[in-house]
């Protein structure tokens, strides 16, 4: 995170001390995790693979929003189509589910959550969990998890800080006053105090980005001007020992210039206007512990989000290009844990109520909207000290669509205090999203090809067919029928060691057998020869891999941590068509042959390997410095032999290695001083990483308030 | 979301486009124009024009001159249109149709179908293969659509590719026997990337590049 602003709360001194008297591994294990069960947990005590990004790690990156942390961690890719969305143990970004302070953020673009949208200035720490975890998340759990903890200390506390970050991805090294340089500023402040019984946090941020541009002076850019501002006020209020209640409230709001030119065969259109999105949540909640034992908690959740985007085409008069999204989700949730010597019994059951309109939609008025109710239960047995037994599952009804239920299980096995291993399987599932019950589109201006959602797509048909509009109905118009969610069984096997007090890691073995996946198929012809799509559940596949990850510290300044991931997938009937030896490729003339099974790649848009390296220079009372290394080998990017599937003769993107740079100061009048350099190696990729804007230099300064008021 | 808006807008500009440009922005490129090479009883084609673009229709369709390359698998040669109604030429590629010479494309006893496999392993047209004709326009020998005949499209990258392993199993206007593979629809043989321009796969494709083996003995063997 390049957010250096925020260091309030955990004084480096003090974590280098803990550092020197204790191993690495040990502390971490020590911390506390709530997301792999839903009840704290000391993390060297959960049984299922999870990472934690702490405050320190984000702040010492210098990471401003989500996106920037998230794509420095082991086996996880951000992807950038329709956002930054996030790939985890090699699946699409539609089944991870993102959670800020256990509350789930909506508004997602064809199944991407842009992780943009995320400033990383209030986080307290990250938890990701991996593996399915529907059992206690329901839908969109199915890769995993993560959960985005916010500061709720509710300390006296008031702190300011300024970032400016500047760049030319033409150039490589940019004068911060140049015209052509691209600018980003970051504004950030926080407060908050405890009076009596009741304690407040306030945290904003505001980033204004100019843009880049792939040449000077050029509307072509590979990020648009944007102005995000998040809001954000946590309060909480202690009615005794037992009871208290908190309500958190969230908003940010982005604001998109939009400018772009799109040529086609010499004609060249340009389109502005804006883009506008807005998310609210609000979470209110109210904590019970009735005794020792027994603690419960009740939980009500809303939030909003709004997208709208209004463009004008400049060479056509009177054009306007609108679309909106609105989506409001509202939730209730209780959940009562129940505490013995051996045992946790965690019981939860909800309510939720899911809105959206849509342009994409039939009709922007009509509000389509599904109910789920759910319930979990999991028990979580210490048969001794050594071993750790979870069992759960979770059953979601709901009005749209099949019913889904989500078993669990997971053991811990504590061989020693310097190795334990780690075993579960689950089941995740993704539930049928408002766009694949509901689109209605059709694109007159492309030859009028049309997606209909399934829920009125067979309807719509037939109505065209009485026309006289429809030509043709395939084979698949008869397997329409209402959309099962997707299911995944996921299954994980892992180790944590400590080799000595220098060297420690983990290891994780995942695979993920995924069925039902929902595919855009024609289903019919209009007899003007266009085409219409509806949703059918036909796919299956796997995704499977190792994940290695490596922390030494070879003295008490360095440390140095490293992680890998090997990842292999693929379509299941595609392998099998190979497996039988249907499918063919081409050689170096260009003719036929036989496709070889181990040519087959399987899912596009995944790197086989992916690894990080990190330094991490620690001079306590002096200066820290971090240089990280990240590098994804090829990933494919299109078809180029034509046999419809990927294989090593079609069109890769070329491996990328990332390197950004950190280095940091705090003084002792409450000054944090920080600079740092993204992307150092300058690398850009037009083609296939639009996105990557190039070499950024940053310098930032903040100030904090009360500093003699002890932590 | 912009990548959905980007392909709104770029139908939008095809549209647009076309309305400007409505009169034809080039001429086809001439369908003579091609190299020959034999090795052995293989015949390489490559570059044979067929209708190459000549314009964006007001429906943002690119289209062709509405013209047919025909050429004869016996001579190894592209045959001139003046010639069209005669048993001189076996095939006629026009776009990603490609004609057979009988029934409604012309007076020989041609015909096709699409077999599965490596053109090497074609060693010999099983017996009960039925050979089909065009019905012009409704449907083909060689049957059109992506995925359903000889080629793939790529909707995401605006891309045409010949499936590989499939072979066009041919009879020619004089009843006798050929084998055919597409190999490339893009000038000189080659399929431009992904991320190339809209101009450039418009104007570089139409361009057929093929390999046959043509059996004069009458017999279904090769």
């Amino acid at each position: 995170m390049r957010k250096l602003f925020i260091l309030p709360f955990v004084s480096i001194l003090a974590l280098a001390a803990g550092a020197q008297s204790d191993t690495l591994f040990n502390k971490t294990m020590d911390e506390i995790v709530v997301t792999a069960t839903r009840t704290e947990r000391k993390l060297g005590n959960v049984a299922v693979p999870v990472r934690i990004i702490s405050q320190q790690t984000i702040r010492q990156s210098g990471s401003l929003r989500l996106k920037d942390i998230l794509q420095e961690q082991t086996g996880i890719y951000i992807t950038n189509g329709f956002g930054a969305g996030v790939q985890m143990q090699g699946l699409n970004p539609d089944y991870t589910l993102i959670l800020i302070d256990g509350e789930p953020l909506v508004g997602r673009t064809a199944g991407v959550l842009d992780l943009n949208r995320i400033s990383a200035g209030s986080v307290k720490k990250i938890e990701i969990v991996k593996g399915p975890s529907s059992s206690l998340y329901g839908s969109e759990a199915m890769a995993g998890v993560i959960n985005i903890i916010t500061d709720r200390s509710f300390r006296k506390n008031a702190e300011l800080g300024i970032r400016y970050g500047f760049g030319d991805p033409d150039k490589g090294w940019a004068s911060p006053w140049s015209n052509e340089a691209f600018k980003s500023l970051d504004l950030n402040a926080r407060m908050g105090n405890t009076i009596g019984k009741f304690g407040w946090q306030y945290s904003g941020d505001a980033l204004l980005f100019d843009g880049v541009s792939f040449r000077p002076f050029s509307t072509d850019r590979i990020a648009q001007p944007i102005r995000r501002f998040t809001n954000q006020l946590q309060t909480n209020y202690v009615f005794n020992q037992k009871s208290k209640f908190s309500l958190g409230i969230r908003h940010t709001l982005d604001h998109i210039r939009q400018e772009f030119a799109v040529g086609n065969n010499g004609n060249v259109t340009n389109s502005y206007g804006r883009e506008q999105n807005s998310d609210l949540n609000i979470s209110p909640v109210f904590l019970h512990q009735f005794n020792k034992n027994i603690r419960s908690s009740l939980r009500g959740y809303f939030t909003a989000y709004n997208g709208s985007q209004r463009l004008r085409f400049r060479e056509v008069p009177d054009s306007a290009y609108n679309d909106e999204f609105r989506q409001n989700f509202y939730r209730i949730e209780n959940q009562t844990d129940i505490n013995s010597e051996r045992s946790t019994l965690t019981l939860g059951a909800g309510y939720s109520l899911d809105q959206a309109r849509s342009t994409r939609y039939d009709d922007l008025s009509s509000k389509k909207q599904n109910q789920i109710l759910y319930g979990f239960v999991q028990e979580e047995w210490r048969p001794s000290d050594k071993i750790t037994l979870i069992a759960g599952f979770r059953y979601d009804d709901n009005k749209l669509f099949a019913a889904a239920f989500s078993p669990k299980l997971a053991l811990r096995y504590k061989a020693s205090p310097k190795l334990s291993f780690n075993a579960s399987v689950g089941r995740g599932f993704k539930a049928p999203d408002f766009r694949q019950l509901y689109l209605n589109f059709t694109n007159n201006a492309a030859g009028g090809y049309s997606v209909f959602g399934t829920i009125d797509a067979v309807k719509i048909i037939t109505q065209l067919q009485q026309l006289g509009q429809i030509s043709e109905v395939k084979e698949d118009f008869y397997k329409l029928k209402t959309l099962t969610p997707e299911f995944s069984t996921g299954a994980n096997l892992g180790a944590n060691f400590t080799i000595d007090s220098k060297l420690s890691g983990s290891l994780n073995i995942f695979r993920n057998d995924v069925e039902n996946l929902i595919d855009v198929r024609q289903v019919a012809t209009k007899s003007t020869g266009a085409q219409v799509f509806s949703y059918i559940n036909v796919k299956k596949a796997f995704t499977q891999g190792t994940e290695l990850e490596l922390t030494w510290k070879p003295f008490s300044n360095l440390s140095i941590s490293s992680g890998y991931q090997y990842l292999n997938t693929a379509d299941k009937d595609e392998r099998r068509s190979v497996k039988d030896g249907k499918q063919y490729t081409r050689d170096a003339n260009g003719y036929s042959r036989l496709l070889q099974l181990k040519e087959y790649i399987g899912l596009p848009n995944r790197s086989r390997h992916m690894g990080n390296l990190k330094f991490t220079w620690q001079q306590p009372g002096l200066f820290y410095a971090t240089l990280r290394f990240s590098y994804r080998s090829q990933w494919a990017v299109a078809d180029k032999d034509g046999n419809g599937i990927y294989n090593e003769q079609d069109e890769f993107a070329k491996g990328s290695l990332l390197v950004n740079f950190t280095v940091g100061k705090e003084l002792k009048n409450g000054w944090r001083l920080q600079a740092g350099i993204d992307n150092l190696g300058n690398y850009r990729d037009l083609s296939y990483l639009p996105n990557l804007q190039g070499r950024m230099i940053y310098l930032g300064a903040n100030y904090r308030f009360f500093r003699n008021n002890k932590q | 979301m912009k990548q959905f808006i980007l392909s709104l807008i770029a139908v939008t500009t095809l549209l647009t486009a076309c309305k400007k440009d409505n009169v034809p922005a080039s001429t086809p490129a001439d369908p003579a124009a091609y190299n020959v090479s034999v090795s052995g009883s293989t015949v390489n084609v490559r570059n044979l024009p067929a209708d190459t673009i000549i314009g964006i229709s007001g429906q943002g369709q690119p289209f062709g001159a509405g013209i047919y390359s025909f050429f004869n698998l016996r001579t190894n040669s592209w045959v001139s249109n003046a010639d069209s109604n005669s048993t001189n030429w076996d095939l006629a590629f026009s776009g990603t149709t490609i004609r057979v010479n009988n029934a409604t494309g012309g007076p020989g006893t041609g015909g096709a179908f699409v077999w599965v496999g490596a053109f090497e392993s074609l060693t010999s047209i099983p017996v009960d293969s039925v050979f089909r004709v065009d019905n012009h326009p409704v449907s083909y020998a060689i049957t059109k659509g992506s995925g359903k005949g000889w080629y793939n499209y790529d909707g995401a990258n605006n891309l045409l590719t010949p499936i590989p392993g499939r072979v066009l199993v041919i009879r020619t206007a004089n009843g006798k026997y050929a084998k055919l593979e597409v190999l490339n629809y893009y000038k000189g043989g080659v399929t431009p990337g992904a991320n190339a321009t809209d101009q450039v796969k418009i104007n570089e494709q139409r361009y057929y590049t093929f390999r046959y083996t043509y059996q004069p003995n009458g017999t279904m063997n090769f």
